[in-house]
């Protein structure tokens, strides 16, 4: 079973640029070690995925009640409320914000579900500029690129990468030093805190019992986008809700140890409605957008345990396949292991074959702060899938099926491959007929043993025990 | 906090009107009814995953984990820690200095007063104000906090009236007055205090100075945020 032939191919060039693989082999490992080094000082952390996997399982399972509660608690706060059923309406959500209010300049927290709806192009479309405030995404925006991790945005590019963009798109000296690189980028955004008039972030939970939004960084950036401009415009997916105040540290003890290995992010915030009248600053105005955008139909199909997801990124520092490949080649805002199964399913079947870019090792498994079974809704996603491949594949899957359950053709089977796989004189095959071509054309395949296990037994072990 | 394991599930009737978010809320409780639902809320206690133990000696824990988070931990008592600021400011050659006293918190005005008085003494000028000017060109600001957590070393700040959110954000150095008396354990015993309605509009838990890895993954302090913390820990 190959996978399509753009994603091959797409695979085939992401591995072949050694300098990205080995940036991506590197950071992704050294976030491997991080987390289990921290993990390893944390008390109880099985009760605690325990408890996190549970909360979020009771909130898919009961997730009108709580967005409800949400939506009535963060209005009783002062925010006001939208909803979008799909990317484009929550474009157009923002953008009529913006106009509404004259307001120009947007500067933006790291927010993959603004990634996912395609926002910037949106905004910029209808005339407000969007200035990414993260370092990695700043850097991302003015080179023109794609994150390719969800927490670590440039985990595929080395330093000196980072310095030719922002010699050239900055006009500063050419300098490789992480200091310098990152003090240029923080005295040129300073610029833009001080004159912008819109905010954008993400936001890491909302809680119901509180109409709270919890927003995690590490730089800053996502509390200058929350202070600075008058309006603040949080974009939340509907599934991430958590029921109680309490349930939050929870999460909070699990997500930065899960993403980077810290026991906190540098900055929590806790964000309760809009600036109150005393409040020298801060946004007058908040505002939340609800996203579906496809998040419903998850929530009511055979793989709603995705939704548990908190997109720490730990399955994807910790998936050998993601490490080998990077995040471009997934061709996805969400990669490695969670992305291969919300991707088919925000985007459609055109992403199916991400299903299959794992070996299912389960070490994603291991890493996930809140235990969905990737690995088992992988092999979901690949039935569901399966039922709608070519005719003529799954009329020849159903004969390996029918052959493997009966002995006769099992043997009949043997006998065939021993006709048709040549020996090159090793013991092995280096040239296939007809279909095995193109695999053979990459890989050797070891030729069926002369005899097989069945007729040395049959013949010689049998009488012996 | 409430103690009922039940959140409140009856409040959508407060959002009020029929608008797209009404409509979708109806129809996504209508499409979810059939769906089985076995998993229960667990309890709200957080009791038994506790990271401190009560008998913990919570100062010493406190600056342990505030000093691997990257913060400089001074232990004061009133009778240096006016001194131990000057010597900061004086170390950071700094001229302009925002105080900012918050009731709730170590830096009562009193506290703010003498400390304006002490740093005029020594050549600086020390403000109050939070307009943009004073945020943008201090070389620090001096804080107080509502809470400290001795598990992850981590300092509690929240919005208020004549407090700016900025002044622990801004300004390159933040300086924050603490008193031993607010530690608590662990994020655990700092979320039940919380109350679950009169919430301040915007709580930080700061933990070490702004930091970031993106560049090859080596670690760089002060991207957007203050690149020093120095905590001051009243005894």
């Amino acid at each position: 079973m190959s996978l399509a032939r753009d994603l091959r191919a797409r695979i085939a060039a992401a591995t072949t640029d050694r300098r990205v693989v080995n940036a991506v082999h590197l950071a992704a490992w050294r976030k491997v070690d991080a987390r289990a080094e921290s993990f390893a000082k944390l008390p109880h952390v099985e009760a605690l995925r325990d408890k996190a996997a549970q909360i979020r399982q009771h909130v898919i399972e009961n997730l009108p009640r709580y967005l409800e509660c949400f939506v009535a608690r963060a209005t009783a706060l002062g925010a006001q409320v939208h909803f979008a059923p799909d990317g484009v309406a929550a474009c157009r959500i923002i953008a009529q914000i913006a106009a509404a209010r004259s307001l120009s300049l947007a500067v933006k927290g790291k927010s993959m579900t603004s990634e996912e709806i395609g926002l910037n192009a949106a905004l910029e479309a209808a005339g407000v500029r969007v200035v990414e405030t993260d370092l990695g995404e700043f850097i991302v925006q003015i080179d023109h690129d794609r994150p390719s991790h969800i927490i670590t945005p440039i985990i595929h590019k080395d330093r000196r990468q980072v310095a030719r963009a922002m010699a050239r798109e900055l006009g500063c000296p050419y300098t490789e030093d992480p200091a310098e690189l990152t003090q240029i980028a923080r005295r040129h955004l300073r610029d833009i805190f001080r004159r912008c008039d819109l905010g954008i972030t993400g936001v890491n939970l909302g809680v119901a019992e509180t109409g709270t939004l919890c927003l995690i960084t590490n730089e800053g950036n996502g509390r200058m986008t929350i202070t600075r401009p008058r309006v603040h415009v949080a974009l939340l997916g509907i599934d991430k809700i958590v029921p109680r105040l309490t349930d939050l540290p929870v999460f909070l003890k699990l997500l930065a140890r899960s993403s980077t290995g810290q026991p906190m992010g540098a900055y929590t915030t806790l964000i309760n409605g809009p600036k109150r009248p005393d409040d020298p600053d801060g946004p007058g105005e908040l505002h939340v957008v609800l996203l579906d955008n496809g998040r419903s139909d998850i929530l009511t199909g055979p793989l709603r345990e995705v939704l548990r997801c908190v997109r720490c990124g730990a399955c994807l520092n910790a998936c050998p396949a993601y490490r080998n490949i990077g995040g471009h080649a997934y061709s996805s805002v969400y990669p490695g292991p969670i992305g291969s199964l919300l991707s088919p399913l925000l985007y459609g079947h055109a992403y199916d074959d991400l299903a299959r870019v794992s070996s299912l090792c389960g070490a994603c498994r291991l890493a996930c702060p809140v235990q969905i079974d990737i690995p088992e809704l992988l092999v979901r996603l690949r039935a569901l899938a399966s039922a709608r491949q070519p005719r003529a594949k799954r009329a020849l899957l159903r004969l390996w099926q029918w052959a493997m359950q009966n002995p006769w053709a099992y043997r009949l089977g043997q006998r065939l491959m021993r006709w048709f796989l040549p020996d090159d004189g090793d013991g092995w095959t280096r040239h296939g007929p007809g279909l095995l071509r193109a695999w053979t054309d990459t890989r050797d395949l070891p030729c069926p043993a002369v005899r097989s296990f069945r007729s040395i037994w049959e013949n010689e072990l049998r009488d012996e025990h | 906090m409430s103690t009922d394991p039940q959140p409140p599930s009856t409040a959508a009737q407060a959002a009020g009107g029929a608008g797209p978010l009404d409509a979708f809320l109806h129809a996504l409780r209508r499409r979810t009814e059939a769906a089985p639902r076995p998993t229960p809320l667990p309890d709200q206690s957080n009791t038994a995953l506790r990271a401190v133990r009560p008998a913990e000696e919570l100062v010493a824990r406190f600056a342990a984990e505030a000093i691997a988070a990257g913060c400089v931990v001074h232990r004061v008592t009133e009778a240096n820690w006016l001194a131990t600021v000057k010597d900061i400011v004086a170390s950071l050659s700094a001229r302009l200095v925002l105080v900012q006293p918050q009731s709730g918190t170590a830096l009562t005005a009193e506290r703010a007063a003498a400390l304006g008085n002490a740093l005029g003494t020594a050549g600086c000028s020390a403000v109050s104000k939070w307009d943009d000017d004073t945020l943008f060109n201090c070389d620090a600001a001096v804080t107080g906090i509502v809470a400290a957590i001795a598990e992850t070393g981590t300092l509690v700040c929240v919005s208020g009236p004549a407090v700016a959110r900025g002044a622990s954000l801004i300004p390159p150095v933040h300086i924050a007055l603490l008193d031993r008396t607010q530690i608590v354990g662990d994020l655990f015993d700092y979320f039940d205090r919380l109350a679950s309605t009169g919430l301040p509009a915007n709580i930080n838990l700061i933990t070490g100075p702004s930091k970031t890895a993106d560049i090859e993954g080596i670690l760089i302090t002060g991207v957007h945020g203050p690149g020093v913390v120095h905590v001051l820990l009243l005894e």
